[in-house]
């Protein structure tokens, strides 16, 4: 045999001894958080690194992170020169998906890059993750897997009537006030939760102060997967001590009935309350988009 | 605890310029008004407990609110206080406490107001809770505790603030406090500064700056994701211009710097630092928003148009409820025709959202457009007609649409005879909403409104009773359901005397849902107006509310179940004193 040759299987051999001791099992959820920040949180899933120590093995290895996009095309990858070391203990080695993504050294491309910084998410679709165990000196790939992952993402209802600064005839509005909004985008066969809140601004209240200390007057589900609901009031909005101004607003619920997230989690998945008014003897105003 | 000790440090370095005003003017005014206001709320139902519970409280059962809205005036000094609050805590959409609240958390709920705001020349002390709108992409609205100056030396503005937007609150389990536990919070810093120039009534222009920041320290159990301890700044340039010739101009460009989670490692990869304020984690982002408008305004008429725009990571803790990745404009119209008998008020506007594609591959798109004529045919005469059309679009495979026409006619007739005043008006809608789900199956829902109300008001000339009668029928259809009420109302206000005015209402309504028997409800208020004093006014009004279930709802549908049908009878005691100064 040609000593080539056997240099040749003696590399192959020397890779397959070296490759064998490390296992990576990348237990990412299907439909991970949209904010890659969230990653660390263990809904996400898990990377699992197994290690097997050997008479030639190295517990230290880096992660390198490639993200591919629908048609299978980079969109982004981490630098291996300046990912973390890390030392792996005999056995399972346990890291969070935010580990996985290595965020801080992440560099994406493009349109998905521009889009990171702007919003810390991915747009909604299909990717691909793979990570792989490279030696420190991260010129050898010790171990490797991928996994395809979703990610979505929702825009909450934006309400339309009655709209902002709205006027609404009392004789009327004591006995019904109809309430629409538009639909969580996108729509999926597992119709949200849609709850409508009115709140009474009280007498010295601002609208925001109402709407943030006080309790609701109403608090209602909407028959689920419509975008309306009709209010029955029963209230004495004739009288003159009876409150005129109201602010209102739609929280939009999972099937699980945890609250859609929007940026700020405190708002619990409510859209940008609107306030009306109630008027008597005048003509309903219409104003402007809320 | 600390900002009130900084507010009283404040209070007392600001005390020699007090002492130098009122050596020269000692003249000490005393302004404004103050007062107390209670609601009762009463709900005895038949079955009083029963699954599922058909009727729940809807109101505390005890509210008071104080209010002590006092204007001071010593010498050149001007202090108006603003405070307005309650004993009680009946938070929802920000987080209860779940147990008492300490002082702190009382006076950094956002239900209370204890604001002092002392102006002397062009230098004015906020004190307190403070209502602060720099502009609007930058402050919001928010109540805010804490301590800041407004100063206006010449042309230039100044405005400083620091305080605390969200109070703090622990996070509880479900078996701490039952049943669903407490979220939680954590206290929300907020610093704002505005640099400006201003000429008043002519133009302003400056610069907006205010940071908040969660205090991860604030609280002893920290609250659960998704809620994290957050940090933003926002940067906003705000110029508005009006001209001699009736022209309106304004702009604001606006950048936020956004934290999501203070907890996440420090990193600059994603966004660089924003020096010296703000330094970048993985889960930081920031991102524009503009607003623009125009307006011109001539002797009989008026037109604007605006034109917004908010990325999809733009945001403002000053107001965490705005809804961003969107743009929208507006352009509306007002105006008088045929010798000021027509009044014309009509604007158009659309909005597309999903900009950044997050939420799908499409943007979305609303319209909405409204005209409202008013005519003046004679003096007896009027008609109002307006129309509104909404439309929403999410066209992707796994999108949704929905279209709203809705037109209203609102005559009005009046005449005269030797001894009453009668107004006669009448008020139709129609409205037509459709809904089309774009996942196969494919699903519209038509739903079709129709509203028509008969008003009739008698005015005696020369007797104390002011009656007024109205007839409402609604009717809303979206198959397979179909909803119908009725309902009739009198009312009638008494003047037995000058300072006393004794009011109530009856209302009868029927409301049925085919293929059901109607529900019956009838909704009784009496009240009175009386001004004890010149400057002591006492209102009261108690409302009745008894409500009978028809077949919609059978007692032998509740558990336990019942013979007959469930009933409850709601009432509401409102009653209150104000004292003007």
């Amino acid at each position: 045999m040609k000593p080539y040759i056997m240099m040749l299987m003696g590399l192959v051999l020397a890779i397959q001894s070296v490759t064998a001791q490390i296992t990576i099992n990348l237990a990412l959820s299907n439909r991970p958080q949209p904010w890659l920040s969230d990653w660390a949180n263990p809904v996400n899933g898990q990377l699992i690194i197994s290690y097997m120590p050997q008479v030639v093995g190295d517990p230290n290895v880096k992660l390198r992170t490639t993200l591919f996009d629908e048609s299978g095309a980079i969109i982004g990858s981490s630098n291996t020169s300046s990912a973390r070391v890390y030392r792996l203990k005999d056995g399972v080695n346990l890291f969070s998906a935010a580990d996985a993504i290595q965020l801080q050294n992440l560099k994406l491309l493009g349109k998905a890059q521009a889009l990171l910084q702007r919003t810390g998410r991915l747009s909604a679709g299909l990717y691909q993750l793979t990570v792989e165990a490279l030696n420190t000196a991260g010129d050898v790939v010790r171990a490797r897997q991928t996994k395809s992952f979703t990610i979505t993402a929702y825009q909450l209802p934006f309400l339309t009537s009655p709209a902002n600064e709205a006027n609404l005839d009392a004789h009327i509005a004591q006995s019904t006030i109809i309430f629409r909004w538009t639909s969580l985008v996108p729509s999926s066969t597992e119709l949200p939760i849609y709850r409508v809140q009115v709140f009474e601004i009280l007498p010295n209240q601002t609208p925001m102060q109402a709407f943030r200390g006080n309790r609701p007057l109403l608090d209602e589900q909407a028959t689920r997967g419509t975008t309306q609901y009709i209010w029955r009031p029963n209230l004495a909005m004739l009288d003159s001590t009876a409150n005129k101004k109201f602010i209102w607003t739609v929280q939009t619920i999972d099937r699980e009935g945890k609250p859609i997230q929007g940026l700020d989690a405190t708002a619990q998945g409510r859209s940008t309350p609107a306030v009306f008014t109630i008027i008597r003897n005048e003509a309903v105003k219409r104003p402007e988009l809320n | 605890m600390k900002y009130i000790l900084r507010i009283l440090v404040f209070s007392i370095l600001l005390t020699p310029f007090k002492g130098s005003a009122q050596d020269k003017k000692k003249l000490i005014k005393f302004g404004g008004d103050m007062g107390v206001w209670y609601e009762g709320y009463g709900l005895d139902k038949d079955p009083n407990s029963s699954l599922p519970n058909f009727y729940p409280a809807r109101k505390p059962w005890n509210l008071l609110r104080y209010s002590f809205n006092p204007n001071l005036t010593v010498g050149k000094w001007n202090i108006p206080f603003n405070f307005n609050f309650t004993a009680m805590q009946n938070n929802f959409t920000t987080s209860p406490t779940g147990k008492k609240q300490s002082i702190w958390q009382y006076l950094t709920n956002p239900v209370n107001n204890f604001g002092i705001s002392p102006k002397i020349g062009t230098t004015e002390l906020l004190l307190g809770t403070q209502n602060l709108q720099y502009s609007d992409l930058s402050t919001g609205d928010l109540g805010i505790f804490g301590y800041g100056v407004n100063l206006a030396p010449g042309k230039f503005r100044i405005k400083l603030f620091n305080g605390v937007s969200q109070r703090p609150v622990d996070y509880l389990t479900a078996v701490q406090f039952p049943p669903n536990g407490i979220t939680g919070a954590y206290q929300r810093n907020q610093w704002m500064a505005q640099l400006g120039m201003e000429k008043e009534e002519k133009y302003f222009a400056g610069f907006n700056f205010v940071k908040s920041s969660d205090h991860r320290n604030s609280v002893n159990t920290a609250p659960l994701p998704p809620i994290e301890p957050q940090e933003n700044m926002v940067v906003s340039f705000l110029a508005k211009v009006n001209t001699s010739d009736g022209w309106k101009y304004h702009i604001e460009l606006g950048q936020s710097f956004f934290t999501r989670n203070l907890n996440t490692a420090l990193s600059t990869t994603i966004v660089p630092d924003f020096k010296p304020f703000v330094k970048a984690h993985t889960s930081s982002n920031k991102d524009n928003a503009v607003m623009l408008g125009v307006a011109k305004k001539g002797s009989d008429w008026e037109i604007g148009a605006k034109f917004n725009y908010y990325g999809a990571g733009y945001y403002t803790a000053g107001y965490p409820f705005m809804q961003n990745d969107k743009s929208e404009y507006l352009v509306n119209t007002r105006f008088n025709a045929f010798k000021k008998k027509m009044n014309i008020v009509a604007s158009l506007g659309q909005r597309f959202g999903n900009l950044s594609k997050i939420a799908g591959p499409s943007v979305t798109k609303q319209i909405i457009a409204n005209v409202n004529v008013f005519t003046q045919f004679s003096d007896h005469f009027t008609l109002t007609t307006s129309f509104n059309n909404y439309g929403f679009n999410a066209s992707s495979i796994s999108g949704y649409k929905s279209v709203s026409n809705e037109l209203t006619v609102n005559p009005s007739y009046t005449w005269t005879t030797p001894k009453i005043n009668h107004l006669l008006s009448g008020t139709y809608t129609f409205s037509k909403y459709d809904e089309t789900i774009l996942l196969p199956p494919l699903t519209t829902t038509h739903n079709n409104t129709k509203t028509a109300l008969i008003l009739y008001v008698p005015t005696f000339l020369e007797k104390k009773i002011s009656p007024d009668f109205s007839l409402m029928w609604f009717n809303n259809k979206a198959t397979p359901i179909e909803l119908t009420l009725l309902s009739a109302t009198a009312g009638m206000n008494w003047k037995p005397k000058e300072k006393i005015n004794i009011k109530g209402q009856l209302q009868y309504s029927l409301s049925t849902i085919k293929p059901y028997t109607a529900n019956k409800n009838l909704l009784a208020t009496t009240g009175f107006d009386w001004e004890l004093y010149k400057k002591l006014t006492w209102q009261f009004s108690f409302t009745a509310n008894i409500y009978h279930y028809g077949t919609e709802l059978p007692g032998s549908s509740l558990s336990p179940p019942i013979t007959g049908f469930p009933n409850y009878f709601e009432t509401t005691v409102r009653t209150g004193l104000q004292y003007r100064f």
